[in-house]
């Protein structure tokens, strides 16, 4: 026999045994038995808050928040409504997004 | 569900301690681990679960010295690879496992035992090196160097086992009228 057709032979006969191992709450297990480690997730919140204090510092320096603020006062009344009413639309849209993406991945 | 993910939640996992990524890669290679230890101890429901499980907290204790160089599942399947050969010598299922056991452990799986009768005994017709290469190239679809990566050994070695393991295989498949088709 020829080696590309015991190849294609092999393969066919394990793919024909190849099934899909139900979770059948063995992730859940496993999480349960990972031993205790040190919460981190306050490393996100400190670089997140130097990131806030820097940004600040330099709006402030540069005087951005004023000229932003004397921008914001030309502006038209209607702009703020349509942006306020958009806002649950985009918002909307991006969670329905971000959940089909959550669904996908598991 | 690309690596670029399993890199995320690695990263998530390795910075933050972050469970819930974990789970994910749990959830994700969970099917393939298990089916590997199924197939290596002959079908063991129970001792492939509990070897699966001590693979991901392995991988969830090690998780920092992934470097990324191989890909996550690679990097798997080798904690996986040593976790059943520590198991095996530890518990000599490794050379002394005989005909009973294999019978009586067939037996506690009712999802697993007619239609991988075949299997088993043309695995078992396979030295334990070859069994693991044929399963991780044919079964699990990884390629020849990631064979060899997962077994720790040189990549012409990996191929030789392959090249065993079909050879004995094509002969057992073609007596039991597989490749007549």
């Amino acid at each position: 026999m020829e080696t590309t057709d015991t190849d294609k032979m092999l393969k066919s006969f394990f793919d024909e045994q190849k099934q899909k191992v139900e979770d059948n709450g063995f992730s859940q297990r496993t999480l349960r038995n990972l031993p205790e480690q040190t919460d981190r997730t306050w490393i996100v919140w400190v670089f997140a808050l130097i990131g806030v204090i820097i940004a600040t510092a330099i709006a402030i320096n540069t005087g951005l928040i004023v000229q932003t603020l004397q921008l914001l006062q030309h502006i038209p009344v209607y702009y703020w409504l349509g942006g306020v009413f958009c806002f649950p639309l985009v918002g909307g849209i991006g969670f329905y997004f971000a959940q089909s993406r959550t669904y996908r991945l598991v | 569900m690309s690596n670029t993910d399993d890199i995320r939640w690695v990263a998530q996992v390795a910075l933050l301690g972050d469970k819930g990524a974990f789970d994910k890669l749990t959830c994700k290679y969970q099917s393939s681990i298990r089916r590997f230890f199924l197939n290596l101890t002959m079908g063991d429901g129970p001792l492939s679960d509990d070897l699966a499980q001590e693979t991901f907290i392995k991988a969830y204790l090690n998780i920092t010295s992934f470097k990324g160089i191989s890909g996550f599942s690679t990097w798997l399947y080798r904690i996986a690879y040593n976790v059943f050969y520590d198991s095996a010598r530890a518990r000599k299922h490794y050379d002394d496992i005989d005909e009973k056991e294999i019978d009586g452990q067939q037996h506690t799986l009712s999802e697993f035992s007619a239609e991988k009768m075949d299997i088993y005994k043309a695995l078992k017709m396979l030295r334990k090196e070859e069994q693991t290469a044929v399963l991780l190239f044919y079964m699990e679809d990884k390629t020849h160097k990631e064979v060899a990566k997962i077994m720790d050994c040189p990549l012409g070695t990996a191929k030789t086992y392959i090249l065993k393991g079909k050879e004995k295989l094509s002969v057992y498949l073609t007596n039991a009228g597989y490749g007549n088709n």
